[in-house]
């Protein structure tokens, strides 16, 4: 019996009853929809961390100051006995052979001023690398200047939320900045960025490294950013990296560097698992749904007893019976799931054009999952109302009328 | 009257009990999903209220820098202004204040002789048994005297001291910490995880040696204990105040009360539960589905049996009440069964993982129950209309 | 050609055997023309499920062609109802759903015909029994009458050797009874073995090969051979 003629028998059968045929079919097809959507969802959310990553830069070693042995990240809050100095950033920069440019980099919240005007401000203390290493573009004006001497000298960059509320219209550049007690000039205005990582770009002011750490009293950098040529040479540059540390910090390991692809990897690890764990939980409804049709072919069996039984009487085999009622089954669950997965995509189609920034689409694994998972219910759940269309005994089904 | 509508309802389900049991299947599925997640999410909830409770509930905190939109909270960097020795002491005024301890916060290597260990070392004065409710196990901890001025005692967490002593005796023993010579001595109790935080591996010193050590004057945070009597709110702005005027009429801290902190928890860690309880309920939803296909199905099996009632005078009301009240009683009982099933597997997770902690609130079974009959009722409503309107005379000639 | 011999089929009614067929011996040869007669709960429809393979007799052999059945997994009874057998029923049992030509198709589907071949086959047998006209009617938009010839056309599309029919004409008024009988007539002169279950001595008379059974038990047989001549007569 081809296979086209199955389903052909089987799309006759629920033609007859198009109301439970539709029912348990939009079952299924909320179940694969409500995965679907979820999924996508927890799949924009890394894909918009990895991407926000992604605009770091690449091939990046993060130095951080302190080391812990349990959790092994100390580096968010710690203070470590030996500094970090921007000495130890040239070390790395000239002894690291692959490493191709390295920021120092010193944070703090300061308090702004032009004028009447006023602010809170994160301030980056930092070298003219850190544009470079950071992928920064400028709306205007220039970057901190490069070169040793002028390492000291009071300019500024400012984000561009930084120039519209403290500048208003006005072109910032030349003009002072307040931060704190010292007096800037501002040399330029970066391109506006929105949200990164941990901050946002537009309301940080940038300044010289040594500026910063006299401005915050500090000895040591808050970290050391640095640019490695290649991405192979990575693990290798670290290991340099942290041997050099450890001779300059008299034998102490009191550094932790990251590298940017153990973040990521990390994020996306946990990312992916609140997503897989999402839509399993959604998923839950795929079994509800799955009860469903059987409910709905267990009843058609019944009802169609006579048909079996007449099946039987012409000479259908068992096996033959019972593939007629599941693909029966495997029809509207299929059909469902293909209901609930257009329905879906267009939903995070929709989702995409509202708001761009956040790439919601499901993981490479959903679709093909979804579509077997549509398929498999039906076979699953259809199987117990299959055998039985198999077992009915046509002599007692003809019998009556 | 009812009474006898009830009985009827009963007596046609109970009549096919298989086909019943395997209609309410889906609810029963749905809600023993949604109240086992549930039960996990406020276990989870409970679990952690607790542990941060465990630092005693008339605690304030304060922090430097104001929590906004510098992006990180200010604990990342260092505002330009401090929060000093010289603040903590002046909080001792505030009225309603018990006892405080000014924390500093590093990470160094504690070695005792061949053997070492990087881990957290605290800054901190004599009054943390009190304020953080930590048991000393042995030994004692540092003594009363100037925050100001340094001294060469340690006291370690537990699993330090096991790392670097094993069973020997550490009191009296000298440790380097970051290069510097201490003495030890007292060894805390063990307290374990503290949100991720190994708290018995760590190291604490006095505030103004870790302020040398680390070279900076810096304190992460001041943790402020008031007495029973007082007023948390009080006792806050009275803080608030006293530290503004010490930091040239600026707020650039946070002072926030355990009461405030576990607030913004349980409120967190109540969406998150809610949301996963949400998401289960899409499978209610495709349950209803379910129960609807059902009676639409029963009701045109028993068009004979709907129109004999019709004949004998019931109302379409009536036949209407009859089957909503069918899918009602279906659904809620799918939904009793379900919440046993959930609790159930609770129970089971419970047993077999005791760290996954599981707690279901009755809030949840109540609203199970009454989200259950709200299914039912609503996926009985078609069915109930098609039924009332069936024409007995069709219905009593059809075979 | 059919050998029954020593046939039994009891059942198990709560405590109770029923004993439907007792020690059945019959031989019916190509082409015969047969009928099944008895009052009601004789044994008739019993004998008739057994010659159809639809049911397995208790005890006793049937010989198909040569070949024991009786025995036979329930894959092989299905081929051979398939191929070799066609059923007529007192209650039509056309599928609701489907058209005339959709009835009379059935078997072919699942017995994996060609598509093109079955269309083929549908026409001539819906021709044969002159119900070419109504092909794409519904069955419930047929008359009894027609919707007997519809089985007939199902029952013989498949070329059987032998079509069992049980009370053919038992929902039909008269005129389109004798049309039923008109047909299996037709066919049986054409070679094909019709065995008629009847309670109306009328239609049973027309047979040539007549048995009447009793409490399961054959009591008489009457057999007219071709030229008219002897009948032979077996009493029980």
């Amino acid at each position: 019996m081809s296979f086209r003629d199955l389903v052909g028998f089987a799309i006759g059968a629920l033609r007859g009853h198009r109301l439970r045929s539709g029912l348990s079919l939009l079952g299924v097809a909320i179940g694969v929809a409500s995965v679907i959507l979820l999924t996508s969802v927890g799949e924009g959310a890394r894909l918009y961390v990895t991407g926000e990553f992604a605009t770091l830069g690449s091939n990046l070693l993060i130095v951080f100051p302190g080391k812990t042995e349990t959790t092994g990240i100390s580096p968010f809050l710690t203070e470590a006995p030996h500094a970090l100095t921007l000495e130890d950033a040239e070390a790395i920069l000239h002894h690291v052979r692959s490493a191709r440019r390295v920021a120092p980099i010193v944070f703090g919240v300061a308090a702004a001023r032009v004028g009447d005007r006023r602010r809170d401000v994160g301030v980056i203390g930092t070298t003219s690398e850190f544009l470079g290493v950071r992928q920064i573009r400028l709306r205007s004006g220039r970057y901190l200047p490069a070169g040793e001497l002028a390492r000291g000298q009071r300019v500024c960059v400012i984000g561009s939320k930084v120039q519209s509320e403290l500048f208003g219209a006005r072109n910032p550049l030349g003009e002072i900045l307040h931060l704190g007690e010292e007096r800037f000039r501002v040399i330029g205005v970066t391109a506006p960025r929105g949200l990164s990582i941990g901050q946002d770009l537009d309301e940080i002011v940038h300044v010289p490294v040594s500026r910063g750490m006299k401005l915050f009293n500090k000895i040591s950098l808050f970290r050391i950013l640095v640019e490695i040529s290649s991405h192979q040479e990575i693990p290798a540059a670290r290991r340099n990296a942290l041997e050099l540390l450890k001779e300059r910090h008299e034998g102490f390991e009191d550094v932790t560097i990251w590298t940017q692809d153990s973040v990521l990897a990390t994020f996306s690890r946990v990312l992916s698992l609140l997503t897989a764990a999402l839509g399993g939980i959604a998923a839950i409804s795929l079994t509800v749904a799955g009860v469903g049709i059987m409910n709905v072919m267990l009843v058609s069996v019944s009802e169609r007893r006579r048909e079996i039984g007449l099946l039987k009487a012409i000479g259908v085999m068992p096996r033959q019976v019972v593939s007629a009622f599941l693909v029966e089954a495997a029809l509207l669950s299929t059909a469902g799931g293909a209901l609930g997965l257009a329905a879906a995509l267009g939903a995070t189609r929709l989702m995409r054009t509202m708001y761009p920034s956040f790439p919601a689409r499901p993981p490479f694994w959903v679709l093909p999952a979804a579509l077997s998972v549509s398929i498999g219910v039906g076979l699953l759940f259809g199987a117990l109302p299959a055998r039985r269309a198999s077992r009915l005994d046509p002599v007692a089904a003809l019998a009556r009328r | 009257m009812q009474r006898d509508f009830w009985k009827l309802a009963w007596e046609s389900i109970a009549a096919h009990p298989l086909r019943s049991a395997l209609t309410t299947l889906g609810i029963v599925i749905g809600v023993a999903s949604v109240i086992l997640l549930t039960s996990l999410g406020e276990g989870t909830r409970r679990s952690l209220v607790s542990e941060f409770s465990q630092f005693g509930t008339n605690l304030i905190t304060i922090h430097r820098g104001k929590t906004t939109t510098a992006g990180i909270p200010g604990a990342v960097g260092g505002t330009i202004r401090k929060l000093t020795l010289g603040d903590a002491e002046a909080l001792r005024r505030v009225p309603g204040v018990d006892a405080l301890v000014p924390v500093a916060f590093g990470s160094a290597r504690v070695e005792f002789g061949e053997r070492g260990r990087d881990v957290v070392v605290y800054g901190v004065t004599s009054e943390v048994p009190k304020v953080w409710r930590f048991a000393v196990g042995g030994g004692r901890f540092l003594p009363r005297g100037d925050p100001a001025r340094a001294s060469s005692f340690a006291v370690l967490g537990p699993r330090l001291k096991r790392e670097l002593f094993g069973e020997a005796n550490a009191l009296g023993e000298h440790v380097k910490i970051g290069g510097r010579r201490f003495s030890v001595i007292g060894v805390m109790a063990s307290k374990g995880q503290v949100f991720g935080f190994d708290m018995d591996d760590t190291a604490y010193i006095a505030v103004a040696s870790a302020h040398s050590l680390f070279n900076t004057e810096d304190l992460l945070e001041i943790d402020v204990l008031f007495s029973l009597g007082a007023s948390g709110d009080s006792v806050k702005e009275g803080i608030r105040e006293a530290l503004i005027r010490r930091h040239g009429g600026e707020e650039d801290f946070t002072v926030r009360t355990q009461a405030e902190s576990l607030d913004v928890l349980n409120r967190v860690l109540s969406v998150v539960t809610a949301a996963v309880g949400g998401i289960g309920a899409i499978s209610l939803l495709v349950g209803a589905i379910g129960i609807l296909t059902m009676m639409w199905i029963a009701v045109g099996e028993r068009t004979a049996e709907i129109g004999l009632l019709k004949a004998l005078g019931a109302t379409r009301g009536q036949i209407a009440r009859l089957f909503l009240l069918e899918a009602a009683l279906l659904s809620v009982v799918g939904g009793g069964v379900g919440v046993a099933v959930g609790m159930g597997l609770g129970a089971l997770i419970r047993l077999a993982i005791p760290a996954i902690s599981v707690h279901t609130a009755p809030g949840f079974i109540a609203a199970a129950l009454a989200v259950s009959l709200a299914v039912g009722l609503g996926s009985g409503v078609l069915p109930a209309r098609r039924a009332s309107r069936l024409d007995p005379i069709e219905a009593l000639r059809a075979e | 050609m059919i050998e029954l011999s020593g046939i039994s089929r009891d059942f198990q009614v709560g405590e109770e055997t029923v004993h439907a067929l007792a020690d059945i011996d019959l031989t019916v040869p190509d082409g015969d023309y047969l009928s099944l007669m008895g009052p009601s709960g004789s044994g008739k429809s019993s004998l008739l499920n057994i010659l159809g393979c639809l049911d397995r007799p208790t005890r006793g052999s049937y010989r198909l062609d040569g070949r024991e059945v009786a025995r036979l997994p329930e894959e092989e009874l299905s081929r051979i109802r398939r191929q070799h057998i066609g059923f007529v029923f007192q209650f039509y049992h056309l599928v609701p759903r489907l058209t005339a030509a959709g009835n009379v198709e059935l078997p072919m589907i699942f017995a994996g015909v060609e598509r093109g071949e079955r269309i083929e086959r549908v026409d001539r047998a819906l021709r044969e029994v002159g119900l070419s006209a109504r092909a794409r009617h519904r069955s419930e938009q047929l008359s009894g009458g027609e919707r007997q010839r519809v089985a007939i056309a199902r029952a013989i599309v498949m070329g059987p050797r032998v079509l069992l029919a049980d009370e053919p004409t038992g929902n039909l008024d008269i005129s389109a009874g004798r049309e039923i009988v008109r047909l299996l007539e037709e066919r049986n002169a054409r070679g094909l073995t019709v065995i008629v279950v009847t309670h109306d001595p009328d239609i049973g008379s027309r047979a040539r090969h007549r048995i009447r059974l009793a409490d399961g038990k054959i009591v008489s047989e009457e057999n007219a051979v071709a030229d008219g001549a002897a009948v032979g007569l077996r009493s029980r």
